[in-house]
């Protein structure tokens, strides 16, 4: 694998106040490598956002240690934010009395280019967004999507090997959405950035991630490959559809002996999910069925997606 | 020459918020003009005047310009760092790579420049109006200027650091305004109490003072006090800029710089 562009090794923020501590990152260690496409993932106060800005040295960590690229990020950001841009708020990265140009100019001459150097990249950025016909508009007069696409193209602009996107769908409709997420696909097999994402909408990082960073109460709880972690739960998740319904005792006493992902009815049959690592417990749960004269409809490994198992990972399910 | 291009990025982007918020300007221009016709036409009529300058009436249209100058000044960096933090743009102004104190000084050139030229055109306007024409010797009023308002951009870095911290410091704010009024006119006592001369603007404007009423030119005036009005200036911008820089620290352990 090529060379590792960003390392976080240790990384702890508490946030100190009267009524106590506050842990949001514990002690989280990650890399990230040249053209990899990384997703971080984590429910509301995982401490994603507190990793993305303590990168991107807007925010000082309690402990721990962040290279971009090379760079001291905690010793020397300057050095640091020569290597990385970050889009932290969507839509809210923007000048709004800006168009859309003297944004994208204004973000350029942020990062120290001259306009003659960065003119023909301005125009590309312009075609690939789509904003052509927007170019000269305010972006106050744009809608939420095209702002949004818009805060992505100033990141971009930088010209910054490593990029991070905190939440960069959030808030738009499903065509801006397929569309954004389109470009950074492409910006991804292309092998032009390293890109760190967060994100809720599962289907995103599915879709532009090869690798998931799962984080939960500030620590990681898994860093996987999205194909490994498919592969993982596609493994141990089984299906098993029954016709009619099992009384609470029968419930009750499947749901002691084995891991139970749900169990959910319809008007004439009953569905199990369950989380099986051994195998054998296939059999278990079958003979347990027949015992209490349950009739077996069909039998099934079960393919979840990335929600599913996001959702098991961080209900603690799964590890 | 990274410096240059962020410095002219920085000009254009003020000059084009400032030019596409025409109502904010004009109105701006106009309650400044009404509130000096105020002051001068009342003291006019309170028949108030003396051979001090900072009781004559061309004391009050020097003082009223110089004050709105450090206004300005001091109020450019606060709320400019207020509204960016409303905006969201605050932390990527900070994530420039040559450094958020390049950022702050480009966002104060550019300002300088507006400022400058909207308190020089204001003050014809002013001299127009009330038919009290000053000494206009701008090779030496504008560098005086230049460095009386220098001092003041340290206040306005602290101010702004608090900012950053508190948010809500329009209080302290508003109180600052009257400060600097009385700043301005503890420049016409500085035989009285030479000590003022060691706070912020006092001897600048007094220096101002020589020029614009007493018709002194720079180049005639004692390196000295020149050299002087330069050190209690660079005093009061390095204390505030410390203020700011432990300030901005402190924003950036407890997350606050994207937060209003």
């Amino acid at each position: 694998m090529a060379e590792p562009v960003l390392v976080v090794k240790n990384l702890t923020k508490i946030y100190r106040s009267r009524r106590g501590d506050i842990v949001a990152v514990d002690n989280v260690s990650f890399r990230v490598y040249k053209n990899e496409v990384v997703g971080l993932l984590g429910p509301n106060g995982a401490g994603k956002t507190t990793i993305i800005k303590s990168i991107c040295t807007i925010l000082r960590p309690t402990a721990g240690e962040i290279w971009v690229d090379g760079a001291d990020a905690i010793r020397n950001p300057r050095a640091a934010l020569e290597k990385v841009a970050a889009v932290l708020e969507g839509n809210r990265n923007v000048y709004w009395r800006l168009t859309v140009k003297d944004n994208l100019e204004f973000f350029a001459g942020l990062q120290g280019q001259s306009l003659r150097s960065v003119r023909s990249y301005i125009d590309e950025l312009i075609e690939m967004f789509n904003l052509k016909e927007k170019v000269h508009e305010q972006a106050r007069a744009l809608s939420r999507g095209m702002q949004q696409k818009l805060a992505v193209a100033c990141a971009l602009v930088k010209r910054t090997p490593i990029l991070l996107l905190d939440e960069p769908t959030l808030g738009l409709d499903v065509e801006t959405s397929y569309e954004l997420r389109w470009i950074l696909k492409r910006m991804a097999e292309r092998g032009e950035r390293t890109i760190l994402l967060s994100s809720h909408d599962m289907n995103v990082v599915q879709d532009i991630c090869e690798r998931v960073i799962i984080i939960n109460h500030g620590r990681i709880v898994v860093d996987d490959k999205i194909e490994n972690l498919k592969r993982l739960f596609t493994a141990s998740a089984y299906r098993f559809e029954i016709e009619g319904h099992f009384n609470q005792t029968q419930e009750q006493k499947l749901k002691e002996q084995f891991d139970l992902i749900k169990i959910s009815r319809d008007s004439s049959r009953t569905v199990i999910e369950a989380e099986l690592l051994d195998g054998q417990k296939v059999y278990e749960i079958i003979d347990v069925l027949k015992e209490n004269g349950c009739r077996l409809e069909s039998v099934g490994k079960q393919y979840p997606d990335l929600e599913e198992i996001f959702l098991r990972i961080v209900k603690g399910e799964k590890r | 020459m990274r410096h240059l291009y962020l410095l002219k990025a920085m000009m254009k982007k003020n000059f084009l918020i400032i030019w596409r918020y025409p109502f904010n300007l004009t109105a701006g221009i106009i309650s400044i003009m009404m509130i000096f016709l105020v002051i001068f036409y009342g003291a006019q009529w309170l028949g108030g005047g003396s051979p001090n300058f900072g009781n004559t009436l061309e004391g009050i249209v020097m003082g009223f310009m110089l004050w709105m100058f450090i206004i300005f000044a001091f109020s450019d960096l606060t709320w400019d760092f207020i509204n960016e933090a409303q905006q969201g743009t605050l932390e990527q102004l900070y994530m420039s790579p040559l450094g958020f104190g390049w950022v702050s000084v480009s966002y104060i050139l550019s300002f300088l420049v507006i400022n400058l030229t909207l308190t020089l055109g204001l003050f014809m306007l002013m001299m127009a109006v009330t038919g009290k024409w000053l000494h206009l010797d701008f090779f030496s009023l504008i560098p005086l200027m230049l460095l009386t308002v220098w001092g003041v951009y340290g206040f306005g870095f602290a101010m702004g650091g608090l900012a950053l911290v508190f948010k809500q410091v329009q209080a302290v704010f508003q109180i600052f305004q009257f400060v600097w009024v009385a700043l301005v006119i503890a420049a016409s006592a500085l035989e009285t109490f030479p000590w003022a001369k060691f706070l912020p603007v006092t001897w600048g404007v007094h220096l101002i003072g020589r020029v614009l009423i007493g018709g002194q030119s720079l180049y005639s005036m004692p390196w000295t006090d020149i050299a002087f009005l330069a050190a209690v200036s660079g005093t009061y911008f390095g204390l505030g800029y410390l203020i700011f820089k432990r300030l901005e620290g402190i924003a950036r352990d407890r997350g606050l710089l994207g937060h209003y």
